[in-house]
């Protein structure tokens, strides 16, 4: 017999006392699983935990685990997670939501996150529609897609998620997806234990908006491990080939890690902190000469 | 993936038996999850049927409980329920709203189905004459819970021909 290790915590310790109200069979049952066993692999106990999420469906997921949450403003995750680990960086902050709150009205914010490098787990729970909202088109919605929004069908290319990150420049992007629960987690797990800007993209199907081919049946369909197909995860530009495929191919694990992740914008600020701190006047000079002005 | 990183080749019994627990709790608390979610979509009877479900995978989980105590007492666990992976629980995309009590009984039917797929391909992997025992016994459990489930299916009157779909309405602008 031969164990993975003992945890310290087990992935009910992350389980809050609030049941979802997510309609039965939403793909984001799995995925709030996933988490759960990511966080008891991390094992960091759920008070060193914040979880902030936007609006939406997904976007509840924080008042669904024992962390410190913040289901907060629609497409502000980001910025906000961001607030949070500068204020305390010793936090494991993680954000969430949907392909709306993340690639709509929230786009803009990624690329900073990304570009300051921020130790921020981002999971976005990509269902191609607004759910909560009764299914109109969003982001990452194909071309084509029928909705109470467009009636003849969408006239716009999707986001494409993965490119997006990938070509901002992000250290860590992946996909997983309630096909694969045991891939999930050990993706969400990668992602959080990676120093820095981490991206994961779940494919996690709508069962009241979304269509038959985007089911766990039909997900199954076009799903294969980026492992099975032998690609390396520090190779960026074989991940941007493969990360076209979105759409009409779902590959799950890891598409790209920086094997050589640079600074989080937490270090820069440390490290600024105490090259500045060598001159600086001791706090009490500092309000001295503030109350003589 | 039903289980990772057990070694069915030298699984011991106290292993074995911890390792059915857990799938067994597993089960439980995916019923009770389906419960919780049809009591919140008003759907009385699909949840009464996951209930039921829920009282009998408590029972087996404390019938190997008594085994497992038996004839190991408290020696720690090393298996964990991070090792297993919808064993006996329905999937998660099972449930569905407003589900009738004849779909909440196949969903049932099904993760029994796919436990007793997991108890039979198991079996060649196994070495010690002792887990093999017991997996024989917990494939041939699979098979009660099958009947016991089909018992409450025949129980139900004849299908309407209406499917789910006939209630749903057509998604609307707000």
């Amino acid at each position: 017999m031969s164990a993975t290790g003992t945890c310290e915590y087990q992935a009910k310790d992350y389980k809050s006392d609030l049941k979802p109200i997510w309609c039965p069979g939403c793909g984001d049952f799995s995925v709030v699983q996933g988490i759960y066993r990511a966080l008891a692999a991390v094992g960091r106990p759920p008070h060193e935990i914040a979880f902030v999420s936007g609006i939406g469906c997904s976007s509840r997921i924080p008042g669904y685990t024992t962390a410190y949450g913040f289901n907060s403003v629609h497409g502000r995750a980001l910025p906000i997670a961001q607030g949070i680990k500068l204020a305390n960086p010793d936090l494991l902050v993680l954000a969430a939501g949907g392909d709306g709150d993340g690639f709509s009205i929230g786009g803009g914010h990624i690329a900073h996150l990304i570009r300051r490098n921020m130790d921020i787990t981002y999971i976005v729970m990509d269902n191609q529609i607004y759910g909560l909202t009764k299914g109109q088109l969003s982001p990452t919605s194909q071309k084509g897609r029928i909705t109470c929004t467009s009636r003849y069908g969408s006239l716009e290319e999707p986001v494409n998620p993965l490119l997006y990150v990938l070509a901002y420049g992000a250290g860590f992007v992946a996909q997983a997806s309630p096909t694969d629960l045991a891939g999930m987690a050990s993706t969400i797990e990668a992602a959080i234990r990676y120093p820095g800007f981490a991206f994961v993209n779940i494919q996690s199907p709508c069962v009241t908006y979304g269509e038959e081919a985007q089911q766990i049946k039909g997900l199954k369909a076009i799903s294969e491990t980026l492992d099975s197909l032998g690609h390396n995860p520090a190779d960026r530009l074989a991940a941007m080939d493969l990360a076209q495929q979105y759409g009409e191919k779902l590959h799950l694990g890891v598409f790209y890690r920086n094997p050589e992740p640079p600074p989080t914008y937490g270090d820069l600020v440390k490290e600024r902190q105490a090259a500045l701190s060598k001159d600086a006047l001791p706090k009490e000079r500092i309000l001295d000469l503030f109350i003589k002005k | 993936m039903a289980v990772q990183g057990i070694d069915f080749a030298n699984l011991s019994l106290m292993d074995a038996l911890d390792l059915a627990i857990l799938i067994e709790d597993e089960a439980q608390e995916r019923y009770e999850d389906f419960a919780a979610q049809m009591e919140q979509h008003r759907t009385p009877e699909a949840a009464k049927f996951f209930r039921y479900m829920v009282e009998n995978e408590a029972k087996h989980a404390r019938e190997l409980t008594a085994r497992r105590i038996h004839r190991f007492g408290d020696a720690p666990r090393t298996v964990t329920r991070a090792m297993i992976f919808d064993v006996e629980a329905p999937d998660y995309d099972a449930a569905r709203a407003f589900m009738s009590p004849r779909k909440a009984m196949e969903a049932a039917l099904a993760a029994e189905l796919k436990a007793h797929a997991f108890f039979v391909s198991s079996l060649p992997t196994l070495k010690d004459p002792e887990v093999r025992a017991l997996f024989e016994d917990l494939r041939d459990e699979e098979l009660e819970h099958q009947q016991l489930v089909q018992a409450e299916l025949y129980k139900l009157r004849p299908e309407t021909g209406l499917s789910d779909d006939d209630f749903v309405d057509e998604p609307t602008a707000q």
